[in-house]
């Protein structure tokens, strides 16, 4: 050890009699041996870099086997009066004579499946300014957030109302389509 | 070079055969004995003399100590279960029930294994606590001290320890796993700008799925553990550069004030053997007899009996509780109520009951008390050693005068989250609602 340690130290008197750098015609040049280092030192950063990089950006899926966020959940005639859940899908069905719209289950606080918590004979309440009857109320089983029947908040740590999906009829089958890339706002109606 | 005549004489000679096929650990020579000493590990590891407070139970009650005994019986229980545990979501919770019910002693890996990492929560928290109340990451007497780096190696470890048991909870894809992912993850995406996208990283897409489960079995049996091995050692390198425990320095600032007769002093320059200063040795009289004893055999006793003790209790307590096994991981049916485990209710209890709304803008109790709030305990706890400016004789003593007012916000700060873990625990039923231990829950319908 000690002895490789004071060859560098010889190598350094050496390097110290050669010019480090040249002044030609008022213009600073680079040593050859200054450059080779830094052109060494530049292509090992680059290549451990790159393959860091690449090592890294392999980890970020191009592709994603994932269930399609847009999917048929039936024929209008299917579904009765009130809600029904859709448990693989994680979404509440509302039918009210010929009007349809479909209700998120997945908490606004941290993403658990809210349950649905049927009210005795209605229940009036008023929200967003408006008297409504519901029939429904959601509970989270995690933290304790409350929903009104019309997904907005009212109790426990959630931030917001729960999503309101887009919700349509396939053209090739009338069955009714449910997107969850689109939300829409507690008032949207389908009407059929 | 023997003859092949003397070598077979030496062969044919009984005593002399019978010494070659026994094994003997008796050293052969002067030379040997005193070699297996200097390349023995854990001598080399441990000073050659120690101080009879360093030694006592009852000031560091060995938590550290007891924390890397729980660390080896985690990384030995842990190798058998990775060639049982299939990381699938289809197999891993059926490889799990294997694990509980047909492979022989199955149940007990994996109890010893659990029952281990929930006791190095405990232990390492408590250590931490044991630290801050004895002001042992505060620099004493000896000369390149940096007691405060140690500290903040400690507290990563302690995050470390955290993250080991939420990677390894969720590997057995049960409902606890699964919802325990969901919360963890939501929590990283409640953080502004990067939060969606620390998500997607985390999950390996925007669902919790097989790419979920790889990561996260990744992390808990190679990334995480390399790192606390790494820190471990270096903490435990610390120590020794520290002049060992905090009480030490203590112990000689006492020995310092009675002390008056002139204590011999030697400067040594140091020549090439490394840059810069020379070292002044004092002799201490915490040398004498009567404050330190041989490392060989006190030291190594304790820690034999310490291991000992620490893997006959969690053994034990591996066969009196069984680890538990929820249902399979059912994305539409969250558990009522869903509980993490103690560790974490806490937390659980925290963004419950942060989210706040101010002028209109409500803001969620995940970024408050699932981010905002442990990062500023987590930062708090880093910087605190820099900030701590009392006397150096309140090092190494546990509830120092001088240290009165920081040990007891310290102390506030542990209750209020042992209270909110104990209400977590015990207060919290179906729907999160508050009920008292002696009330029953109503019976909940497990599905709609």
């Amino acid at each position: 050890m000690r002895s490789r340690k004071s060859g560098s130290d010889n190598d350094e008197t050496l390097a110290g009699k050669r010019p480090v750098e040249q002044v030609t015609n008022g213009k600073t040049n680079l040593s050859r041996r200054k450059l080779l280092t830094r052109l060494g030192l530049g292509a090992t950063v680059l290549a451990v870099g790159g393959q860091a990089y690449a090592f890294l950006r392999s980890l970020v899926p191009n592709v994603l086997y994932e269930n399609p966020q847009r999917f048929k959940v039936g024929s209008a005639d299917q579904f009765s009066e009130g809600a029904r859940f859709i448990d693989d899908k994680r979404i509440f069905i509302f039918r009210e004579k010929n009007t349809f719209h479909c209700i998120s289950a997945t908490c606004t606080h941290l993403g658990c499946t809210v349950k649905m918590n049927r009210v005795n004979q209605g229940k009036q309440v008023s929200v967003r300014g408006r008297q409504i009857n519901e029939q429904v109320e959601f509970a989270c089983p995690c933290h304790g957030s409350k929903y009104y029947g019309d997904g907005t908040n009212f109790a426990g740590p959630a931030p917001k109302p729960l999503a309101h999906f887009k919700i349509e009829i396939a053209p090739e089958d009338g069955q009714l389509v449910v997107d969850t890339s689109q939300t829409v706002s507690q008032d949207f109606r389908l009407t059929i | 070079m023997m003859t092949p005549q003397a070598a077979w004489a030496k062969v044919k000679n009984p005593r002399v055969t019978w010494e070659k096929i026994k094994w003997t650990w008796l050293p052969g020579s002067y030379r040997e004995a005193g070699d297996s000493i200097v390349k023995n590990f854990l001598l080399h590891w441990f000073p050659s003399k120690i101080t009879r407070q360093s030694l006592s139970w009852n000031y560091s009650f060995w938590l550290g100590t007891i924390s890397a005994v729980l660390f080896l019986i985690l990384i030995v229980t842990g190798i058998p279960l990775m060639f049982l545990y299939v990381p699938s979501v289809e197999r891993a919770y059926l490889s799990v029930k294997d694990l509980e019910f047909t492979i022989s002693f199955g149940w007990f890996l994996r109890g010893l294994h659990r029952i281990s990492a929930h006791l190095m929560v405990a232990v390492v928290f408590l250590h931490l606590v044991r630290v801050f109340l004895t002001g042992a990451y505060k620099n004493g007497t000896a000369v390149n001290q940096n007691r405060q780096l140690n500290w903040i190696i400690g507290v990563v470890l302690l995050l470390f320890t955290l993250l080991l048991s939420f990677t390894g909870y969720l590997l057995p894809w049960d409902q606890l796993a699964y919802w325990a992912i969901t919360v963890g993850t939501n929590i990283a995406s409640s953080a502004p700008l990067i939060g969606e996208k620390m998500r997607f990283i985390l999950l390996g897409g925007h669902t919790i799925d097989q790419a979920t489960l790889i990561r996260f079995y990744v992390l808990h049996c190679f990334f995480l553990p390399l790192g606390v091995l790494l820190l471990f050692s270096y903490h435990m390198w610390r120590v020794r550069k520290d002049g060992g425990l905090a009480c030490v320095d203590h112990l000689s600032l006492e020995q310092k004030k009675q002390n008056a007769a002139p204590i011999k002093s030697k400067t040594y320059s140091l020549l090439g053997i490394t840059n810069g200063r020379t070292v002044h040795v004092e002799t201490s009289i915490i040398d004498a007899d009567q404050h330190t004893v041989m490392s060989s055999p006190n030291l190594t006793r304790r820690i034999v009996l310490v291991t000992l003790g620490t893997l006959a209790i969690a053994a034990l307590l591996a066969i009196l509780f069984h680890a538990p096994l929820e249902e399979a991981a059912n994305p539409s049916v969250t558990p009522n109520p869903a509980k993490a485990p103690w560790y974490f209710l806490w937390l659980q209890e925290l963004v419950t009951d942060t989210t706040f709304t101010i002028g209109g803008i409500t803001i969620n109790g995940a970024l408050i008390g699932g981010i905002i709030l442990p990062g500023v305990l987590v930062v708090a706890a880093i910087i605190w050693p820099y900030l701590d400016k009392s006397p150096v004789h309140a090092v190494g003593v546990w509830f120092a005068t001088e240290r009165r007012k920081q040990n007891l916000i310290f102390l506030v700060i542990v209750a209020a989250i042992l209270i909110f873990t104990v209400i977590g625990t015990y207060m919290r039923g179906p729907f999160w609602n508050w009920y008292w231990p002696w009330q029953s829950w109503p019976t909940m319908p497990r599905k709609f």
